[in-house]
């Protein structure tokens, strides 16, 4: 065999494919197409797509019965929740609102009224001071309640109580 | 008292306890106090404690606070002792506490060091 007939059928090895690329068009291997020295991969050794398709996902096929029902609960919660959440955000949104409303429906009626010493600064510092004895008047108005409670049955438990907490934190502290 | 502790809402939970034992007419309060309150490990608890003994200015109350060992003016603690004494000294009405120092400076059935402590308040006293 001369030179040029050799260069003629390593150039036929290398360029001509048709032959593999009939059998390419039936597997999912990229590399089905390369043609190695004539050898066609005939098998497909990637998992074939088409395979993946026929399998149906199944989340729930190996749990048992009460596994689903758990889980089930759990999730029900998870929305409960969330309905939950949603419902007292929109609670909170329009207290505010009313709030809002109620405060600028005064502050406008004081103006309507020709009240023009009223400020800003004034109303910040009244509500700041009703906003500081509101927490200690509910100070003591449970330091009244517990003065009027049993010392031994009722007053001591809550102080045992009281001070485990606070050697807890002290204890979480150091 | 550090402001830590005073943020601390278990200790403002305690120190209300202890303010409403102060003000119950029911005399046991006393005892719940002396037991819980002026046994407590916290320096700032027995604090609150004893000045609320003395604030409630009973004979009882007193007692505790003077002619007891390690409690009130002869607690452990210099805080706790010089707290219940400024409590004492701020008395309005100190005829009670007088009596209660002077029966623990005369009876023979305390310790020489708790006289001792009871005689130098009842001198502070005199003079305030």
């Amino acid at each position: 065999m001369t030179a040029i007939e050799k260069i003629n059928q390593l150039s036929h090895r290398i360029f001509n494919t048709s032959v593999t690329e009939q059998s390419v068009a039936r597997t999912s291997n990229p590399f089905a197409a390369s043609n190695f020295q004539k050898n066609i991969l005939t098998e497909d050794v990637f998992e074939s797509s088409d395979k993946k398709k026929n399998d149906n996902v199944n989340f729930t096929g190996n749990l048992t019965a009460s596994s689903k029902r758990i889980y089930s609960t759990f999730v029900g919660s998870i929305n409960d929740f969330g309905n939950r959440f949603y419902e007292g955000l929109e609670t909170i949104k329009q207290f505010g609102m009313r709030m809002k409303d109620h405060v600028v429906n005064a502050w406008n009626k004081i103006h309507e009224l020709g009240n023009k010493e009223v400020t800003l600064d004034g109303a910040k510092e009244v509500l700041s001071r009703d906003f500081t004895s509101f927490f200690v008047n509910h100070n003591q108005r449970e330091i009244s309640k517990m003065s009027k409670m049993d010392p031994h049955g009722e007053v001591k438990p809550m102080l045992v109580d009281a001070l485990s907490a606070l050697e807890a934190d002290m204890a979480m502290a150091a | 008292m550090n402001n830590n502790f005073k943020n601390n809402k278990n200790f403002s939970k305690v120190s209300n306890i202890i303010e409403s034992l102060t003000i119950n007419p029911n005399p046991d309060s006393i005892q719940v106090l002396e037991e819980i309150g002026t046994n407590s490990s916290i320096d700032e608890v027995r604090e609150l404690t004893s000045r609320a003994l003395v604030k409630r200015n009973e004979h009882d109350s007193l007692s505790v606070v003077i002619a007891n060992r390690g409690k009130g003016i002869n607690d452990m603690s210099t805080v706790v002792a010089m707290s219940t004494i400024n409590e004492l000294l701020s008395l309005e009405n100190k005829e009670e506490a007088m009596r209660v120092l002077e029966n623990t400076i005369s009876s023979e059935g305390f310790d020489e060091e708790v006289k001792e402590n009871a005689r130098s308040v009842k001198a502070l006293m005199a003079l305030s």
